[in-house]
């Protein structure tokens, strides 16, 4: 499909999946050398930036994304700001204000999240790379549900400058194709330093190279409680793996089962802070009413716009870092961060990465995701959040469908700045694996 | 009586804190901003490390332990003028910790000085609208805390204007008029402590403190009971008013902040040398000079650069000589240099003819003035000639005034106001000074 086609059915296509809320309306490519779509809770001067949430209904950012930027200075035209759970708080991107894009196998069914809307759009274009932000899994956990690869880097990797947070110590911007190539083309586009960002100016070079995986370590916390025909895929995938030659060991790595509470504790607490920007002033939703004062004022306006889950873990998140309460959960996650870190340290001296399935199950159903608490959907993301909460980079590869057709994927976990491992074995099982795509008609 | 202060102090750095907007005077409202210091989506803030060098300037000058690294935390709180609802300062690792302040000999304990960011500010326009100004916003403060050693309104206001000149000295801030020193004053007159938010300049200082022990003093005597909570200084009407008790005491549910990594600054504390204080100078000149502890303290708060003449002056030709003619004709006509322009270090050639014998006493006092103020020498020496004139007639006249001089050096008052009544204010009085003062010292 030529970058002009695209751009033609870009209305068409986007009305079934919905995965963009905002999108270009050129249908003339230009000089544009590729297409591109970013999540939108990625600053873009040219389109609204919602971040999912109402409440910033009318942002029209006045500066890039540092990603953004790069991408455009690389020849990417911007086609679209994709849907997600607002601010990112989700696993199935129905958490949105604004649009729930739909699974391109499936349309009653999630693209997960919060990435949603670029695992969508990954999955749906051809050539077609669309940046994606995981602060606890966003960006495998969809990429697995939509069946296409996709890398969160190292944090710290790249530059966060545009991006608008969720829990800044966790944040990290990557890359979601249908091509495993595209991870490291895209990648070394829009990382390094930048000074915008601190945190991005203590990285070593990322060098274009070839850093093939020998060894794989899969820990048995990772693969507990998996659906059926999850597990049978996986299986079969370390049978895989070992007939490519890659040794498959199974390790134990006790600190897993903590992550999660840490992670929680703290995404929240620092989302709670980055949310309290949001007061109905200077930018997105403004419409409150000014005779009230300004406690009044602002309480109003967040009441209307936030979305329920905004809410809860903003309370969440306040909650935790109170004086009385912060020793005891904010504090304590710093620690168990550290000893999860150790962990990955401990097995990755001995391993290339650590393996496990990226989601327990296949994309579920929105009726069926309309039942869940909201605790059940928190503890579907026990396989992504450690490594994000480790900083450490991560990658999902498709490895298999269910008998539904639904896509299913594993997740490989490297050492800090070891992206080359990633890449390389994205490059190596694209090889061996026969990637389906979703049939697409507008 | 306990009176503990913690102190504002803007710093001086060209750019803000955490973003390249200029830190100067601003053409308008909100003309000083950018997606930064406006909190808006997507912004990051990239710190400014002279902030961290005056905090550890500031630390030193307060003989604080400074700390090996620094890194922030985030206070959150809703108020229209914190444009992130998030205030980035340092919560529990300032950068300098226990520190000692002398205010002459009497020690004063700082408990600690940290650096952070300016909220921008909110102007009333109506009862029922206000107007945000967010220049200010992320401009760096220093916050210095006092322990509660200060016991009556007076003393707090003298440690709080002697600060404030050290610390313009050391960090080389233009004096600025004292608007702009914030201070939050912590007082208790029995056991509860009260505290007066946001009081702006010296004198509101002593006025805010000055009504709280009359406040706290009454319901004491009453047999009552102080809350404990949090005031603010209404200026107009010179008066505390409660703002919050003490159960309502916010909760700013501090976490660090993440987007800041830590920094290492034990080398560029080690590095940092600051300029000597102007109270340190004067208790140090007293004692190298032997001069006395008022004479030593006029000059240096005259300015640190004449304290500076002096004792280069004193280094080459004797603190005689300093004495005589930094702390006598400099001195008096040191305010006239702004106006002049000239570079005051031509005094020192001047001085050094006197001593070489090329020039006159008569003559050197003229020069002197002449390269300060930028008269004519010939104009001057002519009307200093006739002052000289009508001096030395009225001491050959009244022989006995040089006599009691020797025991009292007020008698040359009587010869001053001889002179300053029959030239008929064709002198300025610290002219008629300095002339009586030369020629009764040269009849000794």
């Amino acid at each position: 499909m030529s970058m002009r086609s695209t751009l033609e059915t870009l209305e068409r296509v986007n009305s079934k999946y919905l995965m963009f809320h905002a999108k270009t309306s050129d249908t003339d490519p230009g000089d544009a050398r590729f297409l591109f779509s970013a999540k939108d809770n990625l600053t873009s001067k040219d389109m609204e930036t919602c971040a999912g949430s109402r409440i910033l209904e009318g942002y029209f950012p006045p500066f890039d994304a540092t990603v953004i930027a790069r991408m455009r200075e690389a020849g990417g035209k911007l086609i679209g700001k994709t849907n997600m759970d607002e601010f990112g708080f989700g696993t199935f991107s129905t958490n949105s204000g604004l649009e729930v894009p739909r699974n391109p196998f499936d349309l009653e069914r999630a693209c997960g999240g919060s990435s949603g809307g670029s695992a969508c759009a990954a999955a749906v274009f051809e050539d077609h790379p669309s940046l994606g932000v995981s602060t606890g899994g966003s960006i495998c956990c969809p990429a697995s549900f939509c069946g296409v690869y996709g890398i969160a880097p190292t944090y710290g990797r790249v530059s966060r400058y545009g991006l608008i947070d969720y829990g800044n110590s966790l944040d990290k911007i990557g890359v979601l194709s249908s091509k495993a190539g595209d991870l490291r083309r895209y990648i070394n586009i829009i990382a390094g330093r930048d000074e915008k960002d601190p945190t991005s100016c203590v990285q070593p070079e990322l060098k274009d190279e070839r850093t093939p995986v020998r060894s794989v370590a899969v820990p048995k916390e990772g693969v507990e409680g998996l659906s059926k025909n999850v597990e049978a895929a996986f299986t079969n995938a370390l049978d895989e793996l070992r007939r490519m030659g890659i040794e498959v060991e199974t390790v134990d790595m006790p600190s897993l089962k903590y992550a999660m509470p840490a992670y929680y504790v703290l995404a929240t607490s620092e989302a709670s802070t980055n949310l309290a920007r949001y007061v109905g002033m200077r930018y997105g939703r403004q419409d409150g009413d000014l005779s009230l004062k300004f406690d009044d004022y602002f309480s109003d306006v967040r009441s209307r716009y936030f979305g329920d889950e905004a809410k809860r873990r903003i309370l969440l998140g306040t909650f935790t870092r109170m004086v009385g309460y912060s020793d005891r959960y904010y504090s304590k996650a710093r620690q168990v961060r550290e000893v999860v870190i150790d962990d990955y340290k401990r097995v990755l001296r001995d391993h290339d990465a650590v393996l496990a399935p990226t989601m327990p199950f296949t994309a579920p159903r929105f009726d069926d995701i309309s039942k869940m608490s909201a605790l059940d959907s928190y503890k579907a993301d026990y396989l992504t959040v450690p490594a994000n909460l480790a900083g450490v980079p991560h990658l999902n590869v498709p490895c298999g469908y269910d008998g539904d057709g639904m896509p299913i994927g594993m997740q490989f976990v490297a050492d800090h700045w070891n992206e080359n491992a990633l890449f390389t074995m994205a490059e190596d099982w694209e090889k061996e694996f026969d990637l389906r795509r979703p049939e697409v008609s507008a | 009586m306990k009176i503990g202060l913690e102190i504002h102090v803007q710093l001086p750095t060209k750019s803000k804190m955490f973003c390249s907007c200029p830190t100067t005077e601003a053409p308008g409202p909100n003309t000083h901003v950018c997606p930064t210091c406006l909190g808006m989506p997507g912004s990051r803030p990239v710190l400014n490390r002279k902030v961290l060098e005056y905090g550890i300037m500031l630390a030193k000058m307060l003989g604080c332990k400074v700390a090996d690294t620094a890194w922030f935390s985030r206070k959150t709180y809703f108020y229209p003028d914190m444009s992130k609802s998030v205030q980035i300062t340092q919560y529990d690792n300032p950068i300098g910790e226990g520190g000692v302040y002398y205010l002459g000999d009497k020690p004063i304990r700082i408990t600690r000085i940290h650096v952070e960011e300016d909220p921008g500010k909110t102007k009333r326009t109506g009862d029922l609208s206000s107007l945000v100004d967010y220049n200010r916003s992320g401009i760096p403060l220093a916050e210095i805390v006092t322990e509660p050693d200060m016991k009556t309104p007076a003393e707090a206001r003298e440690v709080l204007k002697s600060l404030i000149e050290d610390i313009r000295t050391v960090l080389d801030i233009p004096g600025d008029g004292e608007r702009s020193i914030r201070c939050d004053c912590n007082i208790s007159v029995g056991k509860e402590r009260v505290e007066v938010k946001n009081v702006t300049g010296l004198k509101n200082v002593e006025k805010a403190l000055t009504y709280e022990v009359v406040r706290q003093s009454k319901i004491l005597k009453a047999g009552g009971k102080v809350d404990r909570e949090t005031r603010r200084f209404d200026e107009e009407r010179g008066v505390t008013i409660s703002v919050r008790k003490k159960e309502f005491e916010a909760d700013y549910g501090y976490i660090d902040e993440p987007d800041l990594g830590v920094y290492h600054i034990r080398e560029m504390a080690e590095s940092i040398r600051i300029r000597e204080s102007p109270q340190k100078m004067a208790a140090r000149m007293a004692g190298q000079y032997g001069i006395d502890q008022k004479m030593a303290k006029q000059l240096v708060n005259t300015s640190v650069d004449l304290a500076g003449l002096f004792e280069n002056v004193a280094g080459k030709h004797g603190t005689q000589a300093a004495v005589k003619w930094v702390a006598g004709p400099v001195s008096s006509n040191w305010k006239s240099l702004d106006a002049s322009g000239a570079d005051v270090k031509g005094v020192i050639g001047i001085i050094d003819r006197f001593v070489a014998g090329e020039i006159t006493d008569t003559e050197c006092g003229i020069e002197i003035k002449c390269l300060m103020t930028g008269e004519d020498p010939e104009k001057a020496a002519e009307a200093s000639g006739d002052l000289d004139k009508i001096v030395s007639d009225y001491l050959d006249q009244n022989p006995g005034i040089v006599d009691d001089y020797r025991k009292n050096e007020k008698a040359a008052n009587k010869a001053i106001g001889f002179v300053m009544k029959s030239s008929g204010g064709r002198y300025s009085s610290s002219e008629v000074v300095d002339a009586v003062k030369r020629l009764i010292e040269s009849r000794l």
